[in-house]
């Protein structure tokens, strides 16, 4: 307005900046000020505790493990440390599976595979407060060297393996160590589905497991199915080598698709391209025509189908028996059927623990048998269903959802969660089937099935290369394609049958777990490729 | 002892066995020939020999089958004697089926429903600490009347079984890998069960337990109960006390059921009157359970000798030791 009214305001204005200036300077002086105490505490603390160190050689991380020297010394296992240790200055090697520093303690839980145990780390004349504030800070899942005197409790330590002892920890170093954020807590892999929702508390989805596979497998669970899987293996191979058979190993790179064209994968070889071998079909059974008599042969099988569903893989592990009988193929159940057996027998002996471990996290019902197994006919499930109200032809074949329905019907009845069908329709066998005898309509194959899922599809297999022809045509397949198949039969076979399984499908029927992709440890299915 | 004795004129068979002839005569047909013994003599001499002697040694070994089919009677009716009648008896008819009312498929459709195509399998699940006898039994009189495929198993709820138990229906039936040509299939499962268990129809029927019921079921497969009310009670309370009190019950209540079945067979041949029925079946397996034959009261060992000459019972044994 005048002049003065202006002049004011410069005035104002001249006098606000220096109450904000000074309100500015303040806070700025406060800072320092506060940064010079702090530094001052830092420096006043960090001489504090470099006076007081006296157990600085007694932990830390020392150079990485290049094999510097050889040291004789001996690690003992955390599955060992009982009572019977007491008193004992050892060293062991394991991870940090959580650390949790109470004032002048750090408790640890050191974990070996399935195993683990409590550790103590407490000011005294053997720790320092930096060496107890160093272990609380080690972040999780690194490997640390420990020496330490195995004491026993009087309360048991419910959360560990080892519930009777607890290590008092007088020297510790890191190993390796562990990024600070792990992108899957172990705990949470652990937590059974509905325990997480109730706590509120997160249970981890399978595509993070996968996609960090590495981390879960570290889990008690995980180790458990693979040590089962591992058995399963183990017990096949004893199995049949024990009743006379040849272990074989048969190409994955063929040149005519096996089973059907549709579900094969194609690599370029050289200048022209080959297949990935969807079974060992053929290679089995030019090793009967070559006469082995009894074959079997553990190796992984390619199937291209785009079906995303439980128990559909890609690739998988497969475990192939074929062998001669003398004249019925009866003889040819009855010896899978008994391998079968002896190898849920197997399992339910040596691995129950592991049983146990799994079923903490995915509880299930155990696994029912009938020895001699069960072998029903077609006809007699076909029957069951109808009289459970479906209906069906009686040359249909089973569907995912009828096969589940019988398998509970069969359970119902006689118990058992294993059990073969007999004489399926020829209609929906592939061609190298052998017809029945007596009724056109029916085939000499079987499908065997665990909990109502099919673990094993197997005939009697046609030897004559006149019928056999005869049924290739019949299918419209191109007999060029399989000549060398044919061929094979062309110079005296036996009679022959046989059958295969899924080693990853079996361990998750028998463990009564819901997805293939739990016992198969590095997945392959339409969409995962890695890790 | 012989009923009468020929002195023989000359051995019929005889060989030139010198110390098994009983007493030799001069060949009285030689024909002049000093060398050799007489009986060569007689080899030589039988083609010339007069067909009248042949005619006498036919009729001499005529007498002799008759004689032993006369001894077969004999031991027969004796059996018979001691043995009250059955409706169920087989014996002497020894090898023929006994001719009862009705067979065949038609009944088992009218019995367990109709024929859906398919094996109609009966389950039992028992327990091999206590082996059901009376369903054993049951099992072969089954077998009699109808094609029944019979199989034995073992649960994985056991480790292992005797081996006589595995092989207590039987040996396995030569057809037995072409399931759908039975009539009835019989599944015995060996499991860890505290009671015994039947399962034969998923939708229609329950699971039926106990003993007592499953042998009831399985007897009508077998023969009608008897149209009498009365008798047909009577039968079941047999059963029962059987299951209940013989197999089970104490040494006091054992001993109390002994005299009653001494008094009831003083009166009658079989538990139930006239005719055999299945609590003469039941009351066997379940009296032999529980101790030997010599320490059960005079009419009770008739009674069981008498079971026992029927032939029904023979599944029992091996598993009576």
């Amino acid at each position: 307005m005048t002049k003065d009214g202006v002049q004011g305001a410069v005035e104002e204005a001249d006098q606000a900046p220096s109450k904000k200036g000074l309100k500015k300077q303040q806070k700025e002086a406060e800072k320092v000020a506060k940064k010079a105490e702090k530094q001052a505490k830092l420096a006043a603390d960090q001489h504090s505790t470099d006076d007081d160190d006296f157990a600085k050689d007694r932990y830390g991380v020392p150079p990485m493990v290049q094999s510097q020297q050889k040291l004789d010394r001996g690690l003992v296992r955390v599955q060992e440390l009982t009572p019977e240790k007491a008193g004992r200055l050892i060293w062991v090697r394991a991870r940090i599976h959580t650390s949790r520093a109470k004032g002048k303690q750090c408790f640890l839980v050191l974990r070996q595979q399935q195993f683990n145990v409590q550790a103590l780390v407490a000011v005294g004349e053997r720790a320092s407060k930096q060496m107890v504030k160093f272990a609380a800070n080690i972040n999780k899942e690194s490997i640390v060297d420990v020496e330490a005197v195995v004491r026993k409790v009087e309360q048991k330590i419910e959360s560990c393996s080892q519930q009777d002892v607890e290590l008092h920890i007088e020297r510790i170093f890191v190993i390796s160590q562990a990024e600070p954020r792990l992108p899957l807590q172990l705990e949470d892999c652990v937590r059974p589905e509905g325990e997480g929702d109730e706590d509120g508390r997160a249970t981890v989805n399978q595509d993070t497991r996968l996609d960090n596979r590495v981390i879960d497998l570290r889990t008690t669970t995980s180790q458990a199915i693979f040590r089962l899987q591992s058995g399963v293996c183990q017990l096949f191979r004893d199995t049949l080598t024990n009743k006379g058979f040849v272990e074989i190993q048969t190409p994955k790179i063929i040149s005519a698709a096996s089973e059907g064209g549709a579900n094969v994968f194609t690599v370029s070889y050289f200048k022209t391209s080959a297949y990935l071998a969807q079974s060992p079909q053929l290679y089995k059974q030019m090793c009967i025509c070559a006469d082995f008599d009894k074959v079997f042969c553990v190796g992984p099988v390619f199937r291209a189908e785009d079906s995303n569903t439980h128990r559909h893989l890609t690739e998988f592990v497969g475990l192939d028996i074929e062998l001669t009988f003398n004249y019925h193929y009866h003889e040819v159940i009855e010896s899978i059927t008994d391998t079968m057996v002896q190898i849920f027998k197997g399992l339910g002996d040596k691995f129950q623990t592991e049983i146990q471990t799994v079923g903490k996290q995915y509880p299930s019902e155990k696994f029912k048998f009938l020895e001699p197994t069960l072998r029903l006919e077609y006809r007699e499930g076909v029957a069951m269903l109808r009289e459970a109200g479906v209906e069906m032809g009686d040359e249909e074949d089973l569907s995912t959802p009828n096969e589940k329905l019988l398998g509970r019907l069969v359970k119902e009845k006689y118990d058992t969660d294993f059990y073969v069908l007999d004489k399926y329709p020829l209609a929906v066998r592939p061609f190298y089937t052998m017809p029945d005898p007596n009724d056109k309509k029916y085939s000499n194959s079987y499908d065997m099935f665990m909990r109502g899922e099919e673990i094993l599809s197997g005939a009697q297999r046609i030897h004559d290369a006149q019928l056999l022809t005869e049924r290739a045509i019949y299918h419209n397949i191109d007999l060029e394609k399989i000549k060398s198949y044919i061929d094979a039969f062309r110079y005296g076979a036996p009679p022959h049958g046989g059958g295969g399984i899924g080693l990853e499908r079996v361990c998750m029927l028998y463990l009564g777990l819901h997805n293939v992709r739990q016992t198969s440890m590095f997945p392959r299915d339409p969409k995962r490729l890695t890790p | 002892m012989p009923m009468y004795q020929v002195k023989p004129v000359f051995g019929v068979d005889v060989k030139i066995n010198l110390p098994t002839c009983m007493y030799k005569l001069q060949n009285i047909h030689a024909q002049g020939s000093a060398s050799g013994c007489s009986e060569h003599a007689l080899q030589n001499g039988g083609t010339e020999v007069d067909p009248a002697f042949r005619d006498l040694e036919a009729r001499q070994d005529e007498i002799m089958r008759r004689l032993y089919e006369l001894k077969a009677a004999v031991d027969g009716l004796a059996k018979t004697v001691t043995t009250p009648d059955a409706d169920l008896d087989q014996t002497v008819t020894s090898l023929s089926q006994s001719p009862t009312a009705f067979r065949g498929t038609a009944d088992l459709d009218s019995l367990l429903g109709k024929d859906l195509g398919a094996l109609r399998d009966i389950v039992i699940n028992a327990n091999p600490a206590r082996p059901p006898l009376t369903l054993l039994v049951l099992h072969a009189m089954l077998c009699h009347r109808y094609r029944v495929l019979s199989s034995v198993h073992v649960h994985s709820s056991l480790s292992g079984v005797p081996a006589q138990l595995l092989s207590c229906l039987g040996p396995r039936h030569t057809d037995s890998y072409v399931r759908q040509s039975f009539q009835l299939g019989f599944t015995l499962i060996w499991k860890d069960v505290p009671k015994l268990q039947m399962k034969f129809s998923i939708q229609n029927m329950c699971p039926i337990e106990g003993e007592a019921n499953v042998a009831r079921f399985l007897f009508r497969l077998i023969a009608p109960y008897p149209s009498d009310p009365t008798l047909a009670t009577l039968v079941d309370s047999w059963v029962d006390t059987a299951f209940f009190q013989l197999a089970e019950g104490s040494a006091k209540e054992r001993s109390a059921v002994l005299s009653a079945l001494n008094s009831a067979l003083g009166r009658d041949p079989w538990l139930a009157g006239p005719e055999f029925s299945l609590a003469d079946i039941a009351c066997y397996c379940c009296v032999l359970q529980t101790g030997p034959a010599s320490s059960s009261p005079a009419n009770v060992q008739r009674w069981l000798k008498a079971c026992e000459n029927l032939g029904h019972f023979g599944p029992a044994h091996p598993l009576l030791q």
